[in-house]
């Protein structure tokens, strides 16, 4: 018998999937609020050009950000136990830059409001692919598959309604376009799942994985912007575009800490459950769109019902996909798929089992190094020259709103960042 | 149990290149960066 089959404590387990859960909500909120910032840019700007800045932003964040919080250290330690996982995070940074490029032009042609839920339908494959290949939803009984299925059921139903509604939305000819491109978004992101939970069956440390993860999207989008633009049309645009590089680096910055956030919910409660979790970001997206960017602003009455009833349908989903959670022996099962992962990539028991159960491995250290306040105040110093060259958009926005949902975003930050060190210390 | 012989890049690239998995986020990969390339 392997180190990792024995059974996790009862209770351990169920603190885990508490965790697991509430950072699903956490991540919906931070994953929502990061397209704000983009919705603020000049639309002349192209969508390749301002994916490789956002991305820049999410660059410096999936450094600086688990330097801050537990010193890039531990880094070496998870890639002396499973350098493998470098290839997967690369893997999975390319698909995240790809897809991040799909959505700028799905929200160009149909709107964030639409655009949102139809990129979300990627927890549809999260789904199909954790219990196809991570034994995801096995022996879970027919309560659990009824709230799996069942909400699956609600989230498409809410996605078809608000594809029909797009085409109020959208300007002629441009609806197709910008549906294919989030449904893209949507099947890119969905399958991006497959290296996580491959990063964390295996034990990984989520804010080691996203260092790894972030080199693949920086080096695809640099080399997608360099094809579509060209270098010198692309210098030009990125000099011209300085007053609004600060808006779309924060926006990549917030987006990494709804994703870091969605790294533990998939890990804790696995990528069945964790994905439909953190699309909870729809609401959020939703709510920036229509309160603080007044988006849908004189539509008629039925597109406000299409828009609310599919979001409606979707949210619903995604609770009744959480509430099914694991069980003791649906967990056990997901050790035989950490077991597999473990003989074939040379992965010691050990190591597995601490990173399943939260808890630090041994040979870990958590020290801060002088590259990790490098990181820290270089990021730090960046953002705010940035900000002082940034001008504020001249666009009708409800401030109030928008402080509003930020002040509710650091809530979630606050609550979910202590109920994290004080369960697992970020491992 | 993490060996020499399994962390040696050799080995870890076969095991990752016979490994289904590895080949399906590959194949959406591309599928995507055809998707873009007709959006842009």
């Amino acid at each position: 018998m392997s180190t990792t089959q024995t059974p996790i404590h009862a209770t351990r387990l169920r603190s885990l999937q508490a965790l697991g859960i509430f950072c699903g909500f956490a991540a919906g909120a931070w994953l929502g609020g990061a397209e704000a910032p983009i919705k603020l840019v000049n639309p002349d700007i192209s969508p390749v050009t301002v994916s490789l800045i956002t991305v820049c932003g999410v660059f410096l964040a999936r450094w600086s950000v688990p330097a801050f919080i537990r010193g890039t250290s531990h880094v070496r330690n998870d890639v002396r136990q499973a350098p493998h996982l470098i290839v997967w995070a690369v893997l999975a940074g390319c698909m995240w830059a790809v897809a991040n490029t799909l959505t700028i032009y799905a929200i160009r042609n149909v709107g964030l409001s639409i655009a949102f839920p139809l990129w979300n339908t990627n927890s549809l494959l999260g789904i199909f692919w954790g219990f196809l290949l991570f034994n995801e939803l096995h022996y879970a009984g027919w309560k659990r598959w009824l709230g799996v299925i069942g909400g699956a059921v609600c989230m498409f139903a809410g996605a078809t309604l608000l594809a029909i509604a797009s085409s109020h939305e959208a300007a002629p000819g441009k609806a197709a376009l910008g549906i294919f491109a989030a449904l893209g978004a949507g099947i890119l992101w969905g399958t991006m799942y497959i290296p996580y939970r491959k990063a964390y069956l295996t034990g990984m440390n989520p804010l080691s994985f996203i260092t790894f993860f972030t080199v693949g999207e920086l080096v695809t989008m640099t080399l997608l912007a360099l094809g579509y633009r060209g270098a010198n049309p692309l210098w030009h645009e990125l000099t011209s575009a300085r007053a609004v590089l600060f808006w779309l680096m924060l926006g990549g910055f917030v987006w990494v800490i709804g994703d870091l956030f969605q790294q533990y919910a998939t890990k804790y409660v696995g990528i069945s459950r964790g994905i439909p979790l953190s699309n909870t970001n729809q609401l959020w997206g939703l709510l920036w769109g229509i309160l603080v960017f007044h988006e849908l602003r004189g539509a008629s009455q039925s597109v406000y019902v299409q828009v609310a009833g599919g979001s409606i349908l979707m949210a619903l989903g995604a609770v009744a996909i959480a509430l099914s959670s694991a069980t003791a022996r649906e967990h056990s099962s997901w050790q035989d798929a950490a077991d597999r992962e473990g003989a074939r990539y040379g992965v010691e028991g050990e190591y597995v089992r601490a990173g399943m159960e939260g808890r630090e491995h041994a040979s870990g250290s958590t020290r801060r190094t002088l590259i990790d306040w490098i990181l820290i105040l270089g990021t730090t110093a960046l953002f705010v020259v940035l900000a002082a060259m940034a001008e504020f958009p001249r666009m009708e926005i409800s401030l109030t709103w928008a402080i509003a949902l930020s002040v509710a975003m650091f809530a979630l930050l606050a609550t979910c960042g202590i109920a994290l060190w004080r369960t697992t210390k970020f491992r | 149990m993490n060996t020499s012989t399994q962390n040696q890049p050799r080995h870890l690239f076969r095991a990752i290149a016979t490994d289904i998995h590895f080949w399906i986020p590959v194949c959406v990969l591309v599928a995507g960066l055809v998707l873009l390339d007709k959006l842009s």
